[in-house]
């Protein structure tokens, strides 16, 4: 498959402008300007984009209710937070790419109808955070962004924020509140972003990986972008693979691509020819899979098929050398780090099942304690604020339901084998 | 119309509203912890959690909007787990130190425990340990026990309008701070501590000290501080008071209380409450009992009226005391001393605003319902500082900006700093022109409406340019146009007029074109009250002038009614104003005084003018509670019964007439009663037994009280004119006192601020006179008197914060530590008048507005110097 | 109180938002740059600059791991332990740094030279273990590696 979102990035230069025009970049810019907003939505819609932050929502649905809304102005957010665990795809973009992602925003916020964008920058990310603050001054100099651009009379400001270390800021509501100057706290829906985010304003947030589909969508039209990969949720995808495997990194393969595939065909199999124990294929927050489970194609359809989800895209390979217990606990312990302390399930059952895990892993381990765990993070399952609550009980639910022989071994042994 | 069906019940609804309200409604009661209905919705708790037909996660009840046809589960075994599953949660850190902790009975966790809760823990782990907050000499804060429903900081922030805590840190290691991390620096409203469902803030004052179990009695009544008349309730145990706490769905305070309201409550069981009369014997004040006390004053009165004369007596009437006390003062003073002499500190500015403004747009035209106040679109604020004079009506100015409203003041207002105002700051003594200036551009910009000619005939010929406005007061087009343009655009604009203005240099004329502004904008007028009863104790009439309900003296016809009423004939002429009687004390002219409840040797200006004067009368009678500094001076001291242990009504700024009721016991006598005890004594009868009795007499006699009854007032909304006679209407002509120029002015106008600095009375939220100095938490929020400067002044005299410096004026001097305060005028040393020996008064002189007959206090020009 | 460059530097940020109060994260990083960590003083500052409470400031401060409230090291080494990096020995790396430099998780070194930061995910798992020492990522780390890099920070 031709490559659409990392193309050209061996180039070491390709953040820069030219580079990016070299290869034809800012072109589908020009062609965008010459349809009507509504038109391009339509495209999008055709391509059948969904997002890639991890819902996976149709872009072309958010955007036709935003730009519905009367009130103005309207903001377009990129969803730059990347925080979940495992993901480090949208990083590869803003560094290498990052003239990909402006494109992308402007072309969106002129088929919005936004004269306002933030890219929403984790605060992990100094180094991208140069490389985007050059681009976009290289894009304004260029005349793509500002108030005339292209001479076309279109308005687009971009700006950069940084976050400053908040997993939960990747959250909309988090991300719009922390964008405003204040604790990186969900809010309550509805009103959804859409009619009330940024500032009380329409607003449109969109994962970096999203809005940098557009340039490609626009050049070969929705039509032909939406024949990559499966049928339900076209598109190039970028899997991020870590962990055992002989050559970990990000892949732009085709939506859909199945699990093994990735594995063993793109990654070279497991690391030093051991043998695979458990995979979490889209982010820590997404249910672990048992290796006998990994035919699955990884898209936001047929993941939920095998009792996982796509997520991120955030392969973690885990070989038997592993220690599930550990990896269990130490994700509960970043879900407790996280949690944003608004509501009770999460600000409480994550620490409370961190310390249990963490007696376990410990061999201190009691009768019951397994089942306590269950019972602990059945609690929190559906009565949390946002996703994040629920991906933390999710986590240790399916560490227990695929592994719990290994969970049972530290209780009895108490002390864990792999120490 | 909205139908929903909760637990098989079905429910129709006008407007929608959560489900959680819906339920209520229907008397369903779903369990909560984070939602509270003074403060918006969160969302935290999860303890709320319902079934909702159709969509597969469970919702908040408390969030989520009923929409037409849901169907919605409360009580299912499923929402019963998720209760004890969140209980359980809360519980796990949350210490269980319930037989220690003194929320205990009354916590909202514990009941929701009790009910629904986990009957063992599984938890093994220790629980997490929170940094202490016990530093605050007022507000205690128990973090462990802290639940982080966040109601405490959404009330300090979105209904307070303090933003003075926060929650700190995230997820499990939140809790909640004052910035300092320690002690708060912030209203101590407490209204954080009443929404807090455990016991996480709670009070010092009453630490440790009985369960809300053992609260013998709670009662409902007024609060005996400012003239918002706050309804509030106080908890007794042993007949100590307790607590004072506020209730949701009161008229005017709804759920919320100022520091002094909620706080200011302990002068009552002082130790230094007066026990016994005293009577001076050999310059010394001696117990003595009743009987010696009330027989040596009606002796001594009754030989001063038949030696002197009626017109050598005086009584001074109290803001702090019932309508009932003050309905029975002045009838005393009239039907027994014989004579008009009567006036009350109300005369020191409020009295002769309310006076001048209703005479232009008849009576009533300063009262205003205080909620109606955040509905305006812009409020225009002059004269002082609503959120420290009258806070609770401070906080409907906030809630008007939250919503949306303009904030335009007329110089720096600190509690309103953050909300947005557009400030225009004049120049020392030159708010007059900047006054003429907007009146100016209101008249050309709107028109005169023609409705109004005697007021228009006064205003027709004022036009003051913009440029005068920027040579005079300093301030430029651009933001003078702004401002205008603001208020001339406001479609229901209010007026906030502080004290100061009255009690300023052409303090009357001040007031004509602030009712010209008023006129012009078809505004409402809210007139800020210090004291309680301020506005009662004008109805019941006692000024010199007036007859209870307003009725002028000089009227025969009104004059009849009440000599019908009270069966006598009634001294025709004017009486003595508070400042007349010590003008007279000072001549001698002045033989004896009645003074009730007051204390006029510490708060009126020229305290020290005022004590040398009161010495030179023959015989004064003080009644009061503490023995102060007026009482010092008298004859005989008779000691009252306080707030909170007598009956009776006050009336607040809105005029609604509130029922005091007595709450504590005590032995003694209410100020009426004493009064009436003398009355016998010098053969008038006044047959009373209790307080209703005297307020049946109020509402046969008074026109505007007319057919008023406790039974009325009880059911709330008992605002006058009630059933008696429209409201008095313009009578007179529309005088003014202009002076042409600053009574000390020497240099012109912008002469007399260069390089002087004069000497400014502060109103600080946390004391209100001389009440709240026997308050001892109010003491300890701000413990005492301090000068504030500006930073320039502080520069230019190489003042630091600290410093102990001498402050003088031509009539004294004060030592005291100096503070320094960015947003005082760089000519002002702001001072004031609530702490013994370090009043303001003490180096202030006066001169009286002839019109409003109030006190100008401008022009006290003073020195400061470092003492160490 | 901010110094010129500060206060130069908030105004240019301040002008990308549409209020006051949404450049609060930058001023905040402005004044941990400008005091070195994040104290009373400096929320004071950062509240008088942009008119937000102060309470309310250091709230919003406070939520975030990025803004450090107390005095470190000069040099702030930040390593990832999560997942992806603690399967490929992270934890490993906690030890070493311990016993190498006597760096505990929160500490710093007696020569104020280092401090070490646990972090959660920084998005280096492809090439993990990984850290940043300031603003430098630092991936496949090993033992050797990180004497090799903790040589060039003073
Ligand atoms: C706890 C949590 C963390 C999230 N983190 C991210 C993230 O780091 N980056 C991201 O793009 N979306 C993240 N999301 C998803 C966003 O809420 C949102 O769905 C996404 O930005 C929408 O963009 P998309 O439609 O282009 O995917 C997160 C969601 C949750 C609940
Ligand atoms: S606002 Fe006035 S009346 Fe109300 S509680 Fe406060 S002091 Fe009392
Ligand atoms: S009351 Fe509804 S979530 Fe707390």
């Amino acid at each position: 498959m031709e490559k659409v979102l990392l193309k050209n990035t061996e180039n070491p230069n390709s953040a820069d402008i030219n580079e990016y025009k070299k290869v034809g970049g800012y072109q589908s810019l020009p062609k965008a300007f010459g349809m009507q907003p509504k038109e391009i939505i339509e495209e999008v819609k055709k391509s059948g984009l969904r997002g890639r932050g991890g819902a996976g929502f149709p872009a072309a649905m958010k955007w036709t209710f935003a730009s519905a809304d009367p009130k103005s102005p309207k903001y377009l957010l990129c969803n730059a937070d990347e925080g979940e665990p495992g993901t480090f795809k949208d990083r590869q973009i803003l560094e290498k790419n990052p003239h990909l992602l402006i494109e992308g925003m402007v072309i969106s916020g002129y088929a919005i109808g936004t004269e306002y964008g933030f890219i929403y920058l984790r605060g992990e990310y100094p180094a991208a955070k140069d490389i985007l603050n050059r681009a976009i001054k290289q894009a304004y100099d260029s005349g793509f962004l500002g108030d005339n651009i292209l001479g076309k009379g279109v308005k687009f400001q971009l700006a950069v924020h940084q976050g400053a270390g908040a997993y939960i800021c990747g959250e909309e509501t988090a991300l719009i509140e922390s964008l405003e100057g204040d604790k990186g706290q969900p809010r309550i829906k509805p009103p959804f972003p859409v009619n009330v985010g940024v500032f009380a304003k329409p607003t449109v947030i969109n994962n970096v990986e999203t809005l940098s589909n557009l340039p490609y969508i626009i050049e070969v039209g929705g039509e032909v972008y939406s024949k990559i990969g499966s049928p339900e949720c076209p598109g190039p995808k970028l899997y991020c693979v870590s962990g055992h495997v002989e050559k970990p990194g990000v892949y732009e393969l085709p939506m859909g691509t199945t699990l093994r595939e990735i594995i063993y065909t793109h990654c070279g199999g497991i690391k030093n020819g051991k043998k695979l124990k458990a995979v979490i294929p889209g982010g820590i927050s997404t249910p672990v899979l048992p290796p006998d489970n990994i035919d699955c194609k990884m898209d936001f359809v047929n993941m939920p098929k095998h009792g996982s989800m796509l997520g991120s895209g955030a392969v973690i390979v885990m070989d038997e050398t592993v220690c599930l217990v550990r990896v269990c606990y130490r994700a509960l312990k970043f879900f407790e780090h996280e949690s944003c302390g608004k509501c009770t399930p999460c600000r409480e059952g994550t620490e409370w099942l961190r310390k249990i895990l963490g007696r376990i892993e410990n061999g201190e381990g009691a009768e019951g304690d397994i089942d306590l765990m269950l019972s602990v993070s059945s609690n929190m399952l559906g009565k949390t604020f946002c996703p994040l609550g629920d991906g933390a009980a999710s986590v240790v639910q399916n560490f227990v339901r695929h592994f719990r022989p290994e969970f049972e071994e530290h209780v009895k042994n108490a002390k864990c084998r792999f120490k | 119309m909205i139908t929903i069906t909760i637990n098989g019940k079905e429910i129709k609804l006008e407007k929608p509203v959560t489900v959680l309200e819906a339920a209520k409604s229907a008397g369903i009661k779903i369990p909560t912890l984070c939602s509270h209905e003074q403060l918006e919705k969160y969302g935290g708790c999860r303890l709320c959690l319902v079934e909702v037909e159709k969509i597969p996660r469970l919702q908040t009840a408390c969030t989520l909007m009923v929409a037409d046809g849901m169907v919605i589960k409360t009580e299912t075994e499923q929402i019963a787990d998720v209760r004890r599953g969140i209980l359980e949660f809360l519980l796990i850190n949350h210490p269980l130190d319930c037989p220690y902790c003194d929320k205990a009975g009354e916590c909202e966790l514990q009941d929701l425990v009790v009910k629904y809760g986990p009957a063992t823990s599984r938890f093994k782990e220790k629980k997490r340990k929170v940094p202490g907050g016990l530093e605050d000499p007022i507000l205690v804060r128990n973090m462990e026990r802290c639940i982080v429903c966040t109601r405490c900081v959404r009330m300090c922030e979105g209904v307070q309008g303090a933003s003075a805590i926060a929650v700190i840190n995230r997820g499990g290691h939140s809790h909640i701070e004052p910035f300092s991390g320690g002690r708060f620096d912030c209203e101590y409203c407490g209204n954080c501590v009443s929404v807090c469902p455990v016991g996480s803030i709670m009070s010092r004052l009453h630490r440790h000290s009985y369960r809300p179990w053992q609260l013998m009695s709670e009662t409902e009544t007024i609060c005996p501080y400012c003239g918002v008349g706050c309804t509030l309730v106080v908890q007794v145990r042993d007949d100590i008071i307790k607590r004072v706490v506020p209730r949701i769905g009161t008229p005017v305070n709804n759920g919320l209380l100022c520091s002094r309201g909620r706080f200011g409550y302990e002068f009552v069981g002082s130790k230094e409450r007066l026990t016994t009369p005293l009577i001076k014997k050999n310059g010394m004040l001696e117990q003595a009992t009743w009987e010696e006390a009330i027989s040596l004053v009606a002796k001594r009165l009754g030989e001063i009226k038949d030696n002197f004369g009626s017109s050598a007596m005086g009584g001074i009437a109290s803001p702090r005391c019932t309508n009932e006390d003050n309905y029975v003062f002045q009838k005393f003073m009239r039907v027994v001393l014989e004579t008009n002499n009567i006036d009350s500190t109300a005369r020191t500015g409020f009295a002769g605003a309310q006076g001048f403004i209703e005479n232009i747009f008849g009576q009533g035209a300063t009262a205003n319902i205080i909620p109606g106040l955040s509905n305006s679109d812009a409020v225009f604020i002059i004269g002082g500082d609503p959120t420290a004079i009258n806070p609770i009506l401070g906080l409907q100015i906030r809630a008007c900006s939250r919503g949306g409203g303009n904030i335009l003041t007329i110089g720096h207002i600190k509690g309103l700093e953050k909300f947005n105002p557009v400030v225009l700051k004049p120049e020392f003594y030159s708010e007059t022109v900047l006054l003429e200036g907007i009146v100016s551009a209101l008249k050309n910009k709107k028109g005169l409406p023609g409705s109004n000619q005697k007021l228009e005939a006064k205003v027709k010929g004022i036009n003051t340019a913009v440029e005068e406005i920027g040579e005079k007061c300093g301030i430029t087009e651009e933001d003078f146009t702004k401002f205008i343009e603001i208020l001339s655009e406001s479609s229901t604009p209010s007026i906030v007029i502080g004290k100061e203005i009255a009690q300023s240099s052409g303090g009357s004329y001040k007031l004509l074109l602030i009712s010209a502004i008023n006129y012009l904008m078809n505004a409402r007028i809210y007139l800020l009250s210090e004291r309680a009863n301020e506005q009662g104790l004008l109805d019941m009439g006692c000024a010199p002038d007036l007859l209870p309900g307003y009725r002028t003296l000089t009227f025969a016809e009104f004059r009849k009614r009440y000599e019908t009423a009270w069966k006598v004939s009634l001294p025709e002429k004017t009486g003595l104003s508070i400042f007349e009687m010590i003008d007279a004390a000072k001549n001698g002219s002045l033989k004896a005084v009645y003074i009730m409840g007051e204390n006029p040797v510490f708060n009126l200006p020229n305290s020290k003018a005022v004590e040398e004067a009161l010495k030179n009368i023959d015989f004064i009678v003080v009644q009061d509670i503490f023995l102060t500094e007026t009482g010092k001076l008298a004859d005989v001291v008779l000691p009252a019964l306080s707030w909170s242990e007598k009956d009776g009504t006050f009336t607040n700024m809105e005029r609604r007439i509130q029922r005091l009721r007595k709450a504590v016991n005590r032995e003694g006598m209410e100020d009426w009663m004493i009064i009436a005890e003398i009355s016998k004594n010098m053969g008038a009868k006044f047959n009373y037994s209790e307080a209703e009795d005297v307020f049946k007499e109020i509402a046969r006699v008074s026109p505007l009280y007319r057919d008023m009854t406790y039974e009325e007032i009880e059911k709330g909304d008992a605002i006058y004119p009630y059933k008696g006679e429209p409201l008095r209407g313009v009578t007179e002509e529309i005088q003014v006192h202009n002076p042409p120029e600053p009574p000390l002015s020497k240099g012109g106008l912008r002469g007399i601020a260069a390089g002087k600095l004069y000497l400014r009375l502060e109103r600080p939220l946390f004391h209100s006179g001389t009440l709240s100095r026997k308050a001892p938490a109010l003491v300890n929020i701000y413990p005492e008197a301090v000068a504030r400067i500006s930073l320039a002044t502080a520069k230019s005299l190489s003042l630091k914060a600290g410093d102990i410096v001498k402050v003088s004026t031509k009539i004294g001097s004060l030592e005291l530590p100096v503070e320094i305060d960015k947003k005082v005028d760089s000519s002002a040393i702001m001072l004031s008048n609530n702490f013994e020996d370090k009043g303001a008064f003490s180096l202030m002189e006066y001169t009286i507005d002839p019109v409003i007959k109030a006190p100008c206090l401008d022009g006290n020009e003073a020195k400061i110097e470092k003492v160490k | 109180m901010f110094s010129e460059a500060a206060i130069k530097e908030l105004e240019e940020i301040r002008q990308k938002y549409p209020s006051a109060r949404a450049a609060l994260l930058p001023a905040i990083y402005i004044a941990q740059k400008e005091f070195g960590w994040l104290s009373q003083d400096a929320y004071e500052a950062v509240a008088n600059a942009l008119g937000v409470p102060k309470a309310i400031a250091r709230g919003v401060g406070t939520f975030y791991a990025m803004y450090k409230h107390k005095p470190l090291g000069r040099n702030i080494v930040q390593l990832c332990t999560n997942v992806s990096c603690m399967i490929l020995g992270a934890e490993r790396l906690v030890d070493f740094l311990k016993n190498k430099y006597g760096l505990e998780p929160g500490g710093t070194t007696p020569d104020g030279r280092f401090s070490l930061v646990i972090m959660e995910c920084i998005g280096a798992c492809g090439t993990a273990p990984a850290m940043l020492v300031n603003d430098d990522f630092y991936e496949n780390l090993t033992e050797e590696y990180i004497e090799e890099i903790l040589g060039k920070y003073k």
